[in-house]
């Protein structure tokens, strides 16, 4: 049906400009609202392409996380851009290196497959993924676990700061544990005997 | 209703023609399920409002509203009225755009998720598949108002409570999300539908009482409310990252909140406690809808209750309580419910 | 400082958070004390401090003969009097008496200063006025708010009378 095509094209249409404008830009912050939106039209694209389960993971890590981790440090951070448009033009060989190769790999990706698998339409896409990822592709996937597992105990111990020896810290559960006894001591004196 | 179906279809053909009239119609039909759907969930949250303050008033020994209208039935509306008069403020400095995008993009999500919530096997807008996964994405789109509100509001205030709830939500959504997978194992879908249907026999509630509790408090989290109510800590950060919103603007945060509170409520009697199945067959006879609104009922009244009863949480305290208690908890959870279904050969 | 298994078994089944909610589940059925304001009222004392009010003697003549101890000891300043020009030895009155019912702190030390009784605070404490200057009362406000509620001002001066 060609609604359908209608509601496809608009959201590449804003999925295309809305990357153009994370790279034009002048407020940092806006770039990223920008790219939150393209990761946003991107998970209709795939909603329309009928891949649910892909879209509602690019939602839920791409927004729900990895986005907001950039607008964290955006807000946060003080950007000089001018120094940064400096520091751009030094990276720019660079640069369009990577986006040269990218951009061969997506010609040649899409110049030999023209026979993308359809979606398969009598079992849920979100069965064909499992299947797929737990059976075909086990060992990648269990290495890309490891390698994740790896990144999350170095982030740990990057982070990990050992307290100057002394400085005291909240036991939340010591405190809790605390009993009437263990706390208070009730003494009989008699008046004028003192403690 | 066919027949006026059917009148609908022939006058709106001859009308436009065959090429045109099935894309207005599909339109406009979407369209009138889309208000049917969200207009009783604009009432429920306006009177979930004037619920809560009349429970908190009662558990506080005071009365609540009580002049608006018999027992204050007319205060949503009064306060509506208020809202919608008051001179919507923009603050010197403030990124006009985001200012205002931001209350939508809170409300917007809140609203959207009700799109896959079943009221009964029948009653349901959009019967996707992944219904879950659905509910648990949208949600994570909401921490973008508050953040951007914080930010574009150009306030201290706004800016340090849109950063502590942005932190405070995706927290939780971990611990959340997690608490689904269990569920997600037992009833093995991931459509509510689904997962309702399997708990024809047992609630997911009895063997996952604990992922329920943590299910609950993570709810209570992830929607900012009290005793997790930290980014808008009055006494420290005025309103947090609505402090600097006023009129209708201010209304839409708001009502965000509340359809979100009504959605985990929802969303935790379909998933933990049955939907619309009846605790014991014998009463089968009341319809299911009605137990949903039953259970659904229950749970926001505890969500006023623990409001009225728990003082506030401190920010490490908040955050070490999803890190380092609930996460490990659901993990440990979610790994022996695997084990578990693998044992008993139900996989 | 061990906690035992009962210990772990009331952290868990999260004993306390249950306690708490059944204090205010108990509150919820209890009855409300809510005093339902402008329809039930609570009882005010003979000594309540409200509204200001002038009283008149028996034969209706004013009492205040504009001594300007209530001036003198007022607080907040709150008052103001001027003699009248053509007050004689045996007949002194005032001509102006503002109270500044915004200044006035309602302390009542004018009352307990004036000795004759005149400058007195009513139990009313509902009044109010649009501007500023309407807070301002004069000679003929203080003594209409004494003719308006004559009876209960002058019942709770003789309730309290013995204690003074």
């Amino acid at each position: 049906m060609m609604v359908v095509d209608v509601i496809f094209y608009a959201f590449a249409a804003v999925t295309a400009l809305a990357a153009i404008g994370v790279v034009s830009s002048r407020n940092q912050v806006h770039s990223v609202l920008l790219l939150i939106l393209t990761f946003f039209s991107t998970a209709a694209l795939f909603v329309l392409l009928e891949a649910e389960f892909l879209a509602a993971l690019l939602v839920m890590v791409y927004m729900g996380a990895v986005a907001v981790l950039f607008l964290f440090v955006v807000m946060m951070l003080d950007m000089e851009l001018n120094e940064l448009k400096e520091q751009a033009i030094n990276h720019l060989p660079l640069g369009l290196a990577v986006g040269g190769v990218i951009l061969l790999e997506f010609v040649v990706v899409l110049s030999h497959s023209h026979a993308l698998p359809a979606a398969a339409s009598s079992i849920p896409n979100t069965l064909a993924i499992g299947r797929s990822l737990y059976t075909q592709h086990l060992y990648p996937f269990e290495l890309a676990s490891l390698i994740l597992l790896v990144a999350l105990v170095g982030a740990v111990v990057l982070t990990l700061r050992e307290r100057k020896s002394g400085a005291k810290r909240q036991n939340i559960s010591q405190q809790i544990a605390r009993s009437r006894s263990e706390a208070v001591e009730l003494v009989h004196r008699k008046p004028g005997e003192g403690a | 209703m066919t027949e006026l179906n059917l009148f609908i279809q022939n006058q709106g053909l001859a009308l436009l023609g065959p090429q045109w009239w099935p894309l207005v119609w599909t339109l406009v039909w979407t369209l009138i399920k889309i208000i049917l759907l969200i207009t009783p969930v604009m009432i429920l949250v306006s009177y979930y409002t004037l619920a809560e303050r009349k429970v908190i008033g009662y558990m506080q020994v005071r009365y609540g509203p009580n002049r608006a209208g018999f027992w204050g039935i007319l205060q949503p509306f009064a306060d509506a009225i208020k809202l919608f008069c008051k001179e919507t403020l923009i603050p010197q400095g403030a990124k006009r755009a985001v200012f205002f995008l931001a209350p939508a993009l809170t409300l917007v999500p809140a609203l959207l998720m009700w799109a896959v919530i079943p009221f009964s096997p029948e009653l349901i807008l959009a019967d996707i598949n992944v219904g879950i996964l659905y509910v648990l994405a949208i949600s994570s789109i909401g921490v973008y108002g508050v953040l951007m509100s914080g930010w574009s509001s150009n306030s201290r205030f706004a800016f340090l409570g849109s950063m502590r709830s942005a932190g405070q939500m995706i927290s939780y959504e971990v611990s959340l999300g997690f608490t689904l997978v269990p569920v997600i194992l037992l009833s093995g879908s991931l459509s509510l539908k689904d997962i309702v249907e399997a708990q024809r026999e047992v609630w997911h509630v009895i063997p996952l009482l604990p992922m329920f509790v943590i299910y609950f408090i993570s709810g209570v989290a992830e929607t900012n409310r009290s005793p997790f109510d930290l980014p808008e800590a009055e006494a420290e950060l005025v309103a947090g990252y609505f402090t600097d919103y006023s009129g209708m603007s201010f209304g839409l945060f708001f009502l965000g909140e509340y359809a979100n509170m009504i959605l985990i409520s929802f969303l935790g009697s379909l998933l933990f406690l049955g939907g619309w199945m009846p605790p014991i067959g014998l009463l089968s006879f009341i319809p299911g809808i009605i137990w949903l609104a039953l259970k659904a009922g229950f749970l926001m009244f505890v969500f006023l209750w623990i409001r009225a009863t728990f003082p506030r949480y401190r920010y490490d305290q908040l955050m070490r309580l999803g890190w380092k208690v609930f996460l490990p908890i659901s993990l440990t959870w979610v790994f022996l419910t695997a084990v578990g279904l693998h044992l008993f050969g139900k996989v | 400082m061990s906690v035992g298994v009962k210990g772990w078994v009331w952290t868990f089944g999260l004993r306390e958070l249950a306690d708490g909610l059944a204090v205010t589940l108990r509150y919820f059925f209890k009855p409300n004390i809510t005093i339902q304001y402008p329809e039930e009222r609570t009882p005010l004392s003979p000594r309540f401090r409200g509204e200001h009010a002038l009283r008149r003697d028996e034969k209706g003549e004013e009492r205040c003969v504009a001594c300007k101890l209530c001036e003198a000891v007022c607080p907040a300043q709150a008052i103001f009097i001027t003699i009248d020009p053509s007050s004689t030895a045996e007949k002194r009155l005032t001509q102006i008496y503002d109270i500044d019912q915004a200044k006035c702190i309602y302390c009542g030390y004018c009352q307990e200063a004036c000795p004759v009784d005149a400058i007195i605070l009513s139990q009313n404490f509902e009044f109010y006025a649009e501007t500023r200057e309407g807070l301002v009362a004069d000679k003929q406000r203080l003594l209409g708010n004494y003719e308006r509620r004559k009876e209960s001002i002058d019942a709770n001066l003789l309730a309290d009378a013995r204690y003074r």
